[in-house]
């Protein structure tokens, strides 16, 4: 069987397709299909195709029940890649500073530790995902559009960073365009490529909760975030606590799931002490910048260089006006 | 009998000599003509004029031919401020003023059906047009004087027509306008920092925008402060000098807007448009005339642009030439005119739609793609211009109560003091500030425009705080009012 074929033709008649039809119109359209000469200009592009049948095709993928005939490969790094053990951090697009500052840590932690972090690009908990990450290793994306689509456009850049670094990977081939039926798909493939699945922040009838079920159905582990049971934003990663998910206290949690050990931790008692009392201002709750000036006593423009010099070493993230830890002091 | 009087027309901000001539024939029929592009309101001067002069109790040449030429004719004369110059000329014509009693004198000023005077808009204007033509005494509208004293031509300022002729007759002195109120009671009106309770990074963003003439960007829910930090700008800048205070009063009094009585404006100007102004009131424009826009009226303070992304885009547009240049060029079919327009920018914004975004008190039920939109409809060029981004929290209910803040005159001091430190002895980045703003660019999105605008901000937080060299505690405070990744994006 060809599987590029088949790829191709789901996508030219917007259908899901895991195996050759037998129809007139597919044998029609396999006949007309020029398959060297689309993987030439595919090459040509600087991107990959790789066939489920192929060797570097994901072994974690292939076992799942309907796993895509192949998957269309942009970036530079090696295949292989994407048989590391592997998390997928996903959640909210409408995420809280908490969930976008979770995201980013759990992110970089991972990364850190080695484990191969999977997202979808999307707004919120996955963007923060993805750059926390890039700032500890490698990451994937997985689109619901072609590779080269860049959706949504805003994070261009990060999709380019991404690209750089690690992989971004479709079914879909170059030029198919974002629609919603395809992006529960496209969670199959974040939980199928996965060995666990964290969620981060989630509604009640949120797509990361669709990632959650399918990680499930695979029987892949899945992980969730307590978050404040007042916020609509902890309904769906608290209702699979209920259901029995492995809370997500922090990074630890997520690697004794996956197997894998913690980074040794980086230069954390180096923070001078102008630092580490502005660092402690932030610890207990996020603070605006004001906040921080009352606690620590210091100037205002001297708090907001501490801030800035926080945030550059990685330590606080800011959002909205507020500033959060985003590594505990332990 | 042919008689002439001088006045001076406004084309943009800059005037232009007019020569008022009234010629009278005796005649068997009455008429009364203006030639020389005389638009609509110039063209009802006829019925003015005649008016007053009968008010005056002088008398109206009847039954004469009365032609009255503006010129140069190719020039077009709007408004009601050529009624004065044509009732005098056709008094002089008709021999009712002393031969020779309007040497040396411009006139200016609208007059009522009863003979009294009023004034017109671009006294100060006019004015300077007098001393630049050689003419020592202005007469005009009494209102209208201590505007023209402004400009160095002797001010005549009368009430009533029949005032004017006494005078010219050399029957009556007027009075000698009030002196101008000083500088210190022109910042008596000014708000004062001291009433903003908390907000301290707020009204450090403050001082360094003043210190280095930054456009400052404030974000946050409504309620927080935004446009009370923003009306306290002006109180923390220099006053004007003498030559940029002529300059802003000169818009002022074209646009009239100038308080009467108050003098020269001393203190840098405050606009506030509305965010449904339209580009021609934003950068000046209108019909045939052309008048300055807000941002002319900013001209040397502050332009505060409240709810930002409400502005129709085009207007937003309209303002990155006046960001560049600090003038804007209007054209028009008949003219063309070029207004300063060298402002510093305020803009203030919510963060999301809704305005329950970064508000602790309220939650925000705005879409990812409602906010992105939302914040999309500020070009990225616009944003650029703003050199001190900050999100705006609110603040909380301790803060309010606290103690009564610094006042506006002593954060004033420093400024002044670090203006003049930046203008003399600007400081020089120290290696180690460098190897610091270097580390930021690879670290954090921040592109090479971005890159100068913390090192420019940089400098101003080392004037700020006295320092010969920009240390790295300099650019780490200016890398925290760069713009959230949110809006850079």
């Amino acid at each position: 069987m060809s599987e590029l074929a088949v790829a191709l033709f789901a996508a030219s008649t917007g259908s899901h397709l895991l195996e050759e039809p037998r129809s007139l119109r597919f044998a029609r359209f396999r006949a007309s299909l020029d398959e060297p000469g689309f993987l030439r200009d595919l090459e040509h592009r600087g991107l990959r195709w790789v066939a489920r049948g192929a060797s570097g095709y994901p072994a974690r993928l292939r076992s799942i029940h309907d796993p895509p005939p192949g998957l269309f490969v942009r970036g530079d790094a090696p295949l292989d890649l994407l048989g590391r053990t592997a998390v997928a951090v996903v959640g909210a697009r409408a995420c809280s500073g908490y969930g976008s500052a979770v995201a980013f840590e759990l992110g970089r932690e991972l990364a850190r530790a080695g484990v191969l972090v999977v997202s979808g690009l999307a707004r919120g908990v996955d963007a923060a995902a993805h750059r926390g990450a890039l700032e500890g290793g490698e990451t994937v994306a997985v689109l619901g559009c072609g590779v080269d689509r860049d959706y949504p456009r805003a994070h261009a850049t990060l999709a380019a960073a991404i690209a750089t670094r690690g992989l971004i990977v479709s079914e879909y081939p170059p030029g198919v365009e974002p629609s919603p039926w395809r992006f529960p798909a496209r969670n199959r493939v974040v939980a199928g490529l996965c060995d666990a699945t964290v969620v981060v922040e989630a509604r009640e009838r949120s797509g990361a909760l669709i990632t959650a079920d399918l990680a499930l159905d695979e029987g892949r582990e899945v992980l969730a975030v307590p978050g404040e049971i007042t916020s609509n934003l902890s309904r769906g990663t608290n209702a699979l606590l209920r259901l029995g998910a492995t809370p997500v206290t922090s990074v630890d949690d997520v690697l004794a799931a996956v197997g894998a050990t913690r980074a040794a931790p980086v230069e954390r008692a180096a923070l001078e002490p102008r630092l580490a009392a502005v660092r402690a201002a932030v610890a207990d709750a996020p603070a605006a910048a004001d906040e921080v000036v009352r606690r620590t006593g210091l100037a205002p423009g001297a708090a907001a260089a501490a801030l800035a010099e926080l945030e550059l070493l990685g330590v606080v993230v800011h959002a909205d006006g507020l500033y959060r830890e985003v590594v505990p002091s332990s | 009998m042919l008689a002439r009087t001088v006045t001076h027309a406004l084309v943009g901000l800059e005037p232009r000599r007019v020569e008022v001539e009234a010629h009278i024939q005796q005649g068997k029929l009455s008429a009364f003509a203006i030639v020389g592009l005389a638009d609509r309101a110039c063209q009802e001067a006829k019925a003015r004029v005649r008016s007053s002069v009968l008010a005056a109790e002088l008398v109206w040449p009847s039954p004469c031919r009365i032609t009255i030429n503006l010129a140069p004719a190719s020039l077009r004369k709007e408004g009601s401020g050529f009624d004065l110059p044509i009732a005098l000329a056709v008094l002089a014509a008709s021999a009712q003023l002393p031969e020779g009693a309007l040497e040396g004198h411009a006139a200016f000023g609208e007059l009522g059906l009863d003979g009294r005077l009023r004034p017109v808009p671009g006294a100060l204007v006019a004015a300077e047009g007098a001393r630049r033509a050689g003419l020592a005494h202005l007469v005009c509208a009494a209102e209208s004087a201590p505007e023209v004293a402004l400009a160095g031509v002797d001010p005549v300022g009368v009430r009533h027509l029949g005032e004017a002729v006494a005078y010219l007759r050399g029957e009556h002195e007027p009075p000698e306008p009030a002196p101008p109120a000083d500088d210190f009671e022109a910042l008596a009106g000014v708000p004062d920092l001291a009433d903003v309770r908390g907000q301290e990074r707020a009204r450090r963003a403050l001082e360094i925008a003043a210190a280095g003439v930054h456009n400052l960007l404030l974000a946050g829910p409504p309620g927080t402060g935004k446009t009370m930090l923003a009306r306290r700008l002006p109180g923390l800048l220099p006053l004007l000098d003498d030559e940029a205070s002529l300059e802003v009063s000169r818009i002022h009094s074209v646009a009239a807007v100038l308080p009467p009585g108050a003098g020269l404006v001393r203190v840098p100007p405050f606009r506030a448009p509305h965010h449904s102004t339209s580009v021609a009131g934003l950068i000046g424009g209108g019909g045939a005339s052309v008048r300055p826009g807000e941002a002319s009226l900013a001209h040397r303070g502050v332009l505060f642009l409240d709810e930002l992304p409400e502005f129709q885009r085009p207007a937003l547009e309209a303002l990155r030439q006046p960001l560049e240049d600090g003038v804007v060029s209007v054209s028009r079919v008949a003219t063309r005119a070029v207004f300063p327009a060298r402002f510093q920018l305020i803009g203030a914004m919510n963060l999301c739609p809704c305005g329950g975004r970064g508000d602790s008190a309220a939650s925000c039920a705005c879409s990812p793609e409602r906010v992105q939109r939302y914040r999309e409809r500020l070009s990225r060029a616009l944003l650029d211009r703003f050199d001190l981004v900050l999100a705006v929290p609110r603040p909380r209910g301790h803060e309010l109560a606290g103690p009564e803040a610094e006042r506006s005159g002593e954060v004033r001091e420093r400024v002044l003091a670090a203006r003049v430190r930046l203008r003399e002895r600007p400081a020089t980045r120290t290696a180690s500030a460098d190897a610091l703003l270097t580390r930021a660019v690879e670290r954090l999105p921040l592109s090479g425009r971005g890159r100068a605008r913390v090192a420019r901000v940089a400098s101003s937080v080392a004037a700020l705080a006295g320092a010969d060299h920009v240390e790295p505690e300099h650019v780490a405070e200016a890398l925290s009012y760069r713009p959230p990744v949110e809006l850079a994006a």
